[in-house]
């Protein structure tokens, strides 16, 4: 049959099931070939998938209506092949190998002891079960009462009757067992002395009782002496143990006090452990922190002196290694380390300075030989200028001595230039027509500059 | 009530015997077990270490999952249990198997096989890394385990 039909037929095949078989208590041990993989117990209603898969009718039935994607792409909960029909039909040695299993009564609770074979439950409990709890006929009572209690007249048997000896209330179907076994006013021999006491006072009896056996009061300090109540006074004047008694509870204090201090110094050893911890875990952060702080500023003050700074790997290692050593020698070895990089930075200081005082003086140098070159060039143009205008002061020289002569003044002529060269100028003096503009120019320029 | 005595049905086998590496260590009630695993190979990731799993049982179990994850104890607690490094663990202890959401569930599951399935997680793992987003799924993630969609898209671990 196919699942829309398996599912349609099993509400009414549970109806005539009173006991419920998986809460039953399976007494024999039962192969884990005949339990259900979904529910664990021995099979009950076994149905079969085409896979051969068994499972209960019941179980396979809950895993159908909750499977998650729908109940036609149901899938064999065990080999997940698909499950396209329901079988009904099982072998029937399974269903009997399961029926025969054991179990105990589901009214153990109330005093059955049967234990029957699972198939057969059913009926001990429908006809045969003394214990099964039945409706009391009373139709105003709402309790239950054992079957075998139920009485022949139909009369509600939860009625409370009083107790002649003891006072208690006791409900009908119990008071027989009350009087002859259960009530506090019945007599009985205490198991010691022989004495008849009541059954309510039986425990202080056994407490005070002369003839009970009773071990001696040192018997937690090791006496092994038992006698009985009477005889055990006498002994305990005796006993070398009850007379060592206070010293061993002084003992036992100080062990007490002792393993309370021992406890507290303990916890106080784990906070400052702890403390150590938090204090170890600080330094290492730090020093992680500075250590990048070193790498930064190298490489900015010394990138073109050393382009590759030392002092990372260093600080590197002493980060692995300060995990293991302890916090002294890391900090030790810190200390050292920047202690290098103190020593280096000022090594790179000192050959900077040097190199910039070599620079200056080069400088200084080249800046003398060109202002001498200069002073050079300066005087060889003077030089040349002085050359250059010493003919022209001849020439105004002449042209005045020639105006001169135009107003018939010889003496100047004979008496100023007379030492001077006077050979040239006189051929470069032709033309006074044209000169004439640029004379007084020039003569007035002679007496300032040169 | 079914649950009850499935589990308890369970409870009274893995007490008579377990699989090597599996053991029990909390099963007071039958709405939550945490159960010890370890791997048992020479695999490094795994190697010495205990880690618990915990199971939270619904009342339809087993035809629903049980709530399967990781739980972390501290390392100084008397028994310090990590959470397994796995690329379908987050290292709140939630798993990606497709066997624990109620799509890949079967009802014949036991605890025992959840416990070996994950075993064998653990043991075929060669990776040291969490799942992608693990960070973000930490922090953001209130859902309880059968919530979360998860994708199974990788089938080689």
């Amino acid at each position: 049959m196919n699942i829309d039909e398996f599912l349609a037929m099993e509400p009414c095949s549970d109806l005539d099931e009173v006991v419920d078989l998986r809460s039953l208590d399976y007494v024999s041990s039962y192969d884990d070939h005949l339990m259900c993989a979904i529910c664990h117990c021995p099979y009950i209603r076994p149905v079969r998938l085409q896979c051969d898969h068994v499972f209960c009718q019941k179980c396979l039935n809950t895993a159908i209506t909750t499977f998650a994607t729908g109940r036609h792409e149901f899938k064999c909960p065990t080999c997940r092949a698909p499950a396209k029909g329901v079988y009904l039909s099982v072998p029937r040695f399974l269903v009997n190998m399961c029926d025969d299993i054991r179990v105990k009564c589901p009214f153990e609770a109330e005093g059955c002891k049967e234990i029957v074979p699972r198939g057969h439950v059913q009926s001990h409990v429908d006809k045969y079960c003394g214990y099964r709890l039945m409706d009391c006929p009373d139709l105003f009572c709402t309790k239950k009462t054992r079957k075998k209690d139920l009485s022949a007249e139909n009369k509600c048997m939860h009625e409370l009757h009083q107790c002649l000896r003891c006072d208690e209330e006791v409900m009908e179907q119990d008071y027989q067992e009350h009087v002859q076994e259960l009530c506090p006013s019945l007599k009985t021999t205490c198991p010691d002395c022989e004495a008849t006491v009541f059954r309510k006072a039986l425990r202080e009896h056994i407490d005070a009782c002369p003839e009970a056996i009773h071990s001696c009061a040192a018997s937690k300090y090791g006496c092994p002496v038992k006698v009985k109540r009477a005889e055990l006074v006498v002994h305990e004047q005796n006993c070398p143990l009850i007379t060592m008694g206070p010293y061993f509870e002084a003992q036992n204090a100080r062990l007490d006090s002792m393993e309370l201090t021992i406890r507290h110094l303990q916890q106080r050893n784990e906070i400052f452990e702890d403390g150590l911890a938090s204090i170890r875990s600080t330094l290492v952060e730090s020093s992680r922190v500075m250590s990048a702080r070193n790498a930064d500023v190298p490489a900015e003050t010394n990138s073109q002196i050393r382009p590759s700074n030392p002092s990372v790997p260093e600080n590197e290692q002493y980060d692995n290694s300060s995990a293991s050593s302890n916090a002294t020698t890391y900090l030790l070895a810190l200390h050292e380390s920047l202690r290098e990089e103190v020593g280096q930075l000022s090594h790179a200081i000192t050959d900077l300075d040097a190199r910039a005082s070599m620079a200056i003086m080069n400088e200084c140098l080249r800046l003398k030989e060109d202002m001498a070159h200069t002073n050079a060039a300066v005087s060889s143009i003077r030089m040349q200028v002085q050359w250059l205008m010493n003919p022209r002061i001849h020439q105004g020289q002449r042209t005045g001595v020639r105006t001169s002569n135009n107003n018939n003044n010889n003496e100047t002529r004979t008496g100023q230039l007379g030492s001077s060269t006077s050979g040239p100028s006189n051929a470069a003096g032709p033309s006074p027509g044209l000169l004439r503009p640029r004379r007084l120019s020039d003569s007035g320029r002679e007496g300032t500059k040169l | 009530m079914f649950a009850g005595k499935r589990l308890s049905k369970e409870l009274l086998k893995m007490k008579e015997h377990l699989p090597p590496g599996i053991s029990i260590a909390k099963s007071e009630n039958l709405e939550e077990w945490q159960m010890d695993i370890q791997v048992l190979d020479e695999n490094p990731l795994y190697q010495n270490q205990v880690y618990r799993l915990k199971f939270t049982f619904s009342s339809k179990y087993p035809i629903e999952p049980p709530e399967v994850q990781f739980i972390e104890l501290s390392s100084t607690s008397e028994t310090p249990r990590p959470i397994p490094i796995h690329p379908h663990i987050y290292s709140n202890g939630i798993i990606c198997l497709d066997l624990l959401s109620s799509a890949g569930w079967s009802p014949v599951q036991t605890v025992e096989s959840v416990c070996m399935s994950i075993q064998s997680m653990l043991t075929a793992n060669t990776r040291d890394e969490r799942p992608p987003g693990d960070s973000d799924f930490v922090s953001y993630n209130r859902r309880r385990p059968r919530d979360i969609n998860f994708f199974y898209d990788d089938d080689n671990v």
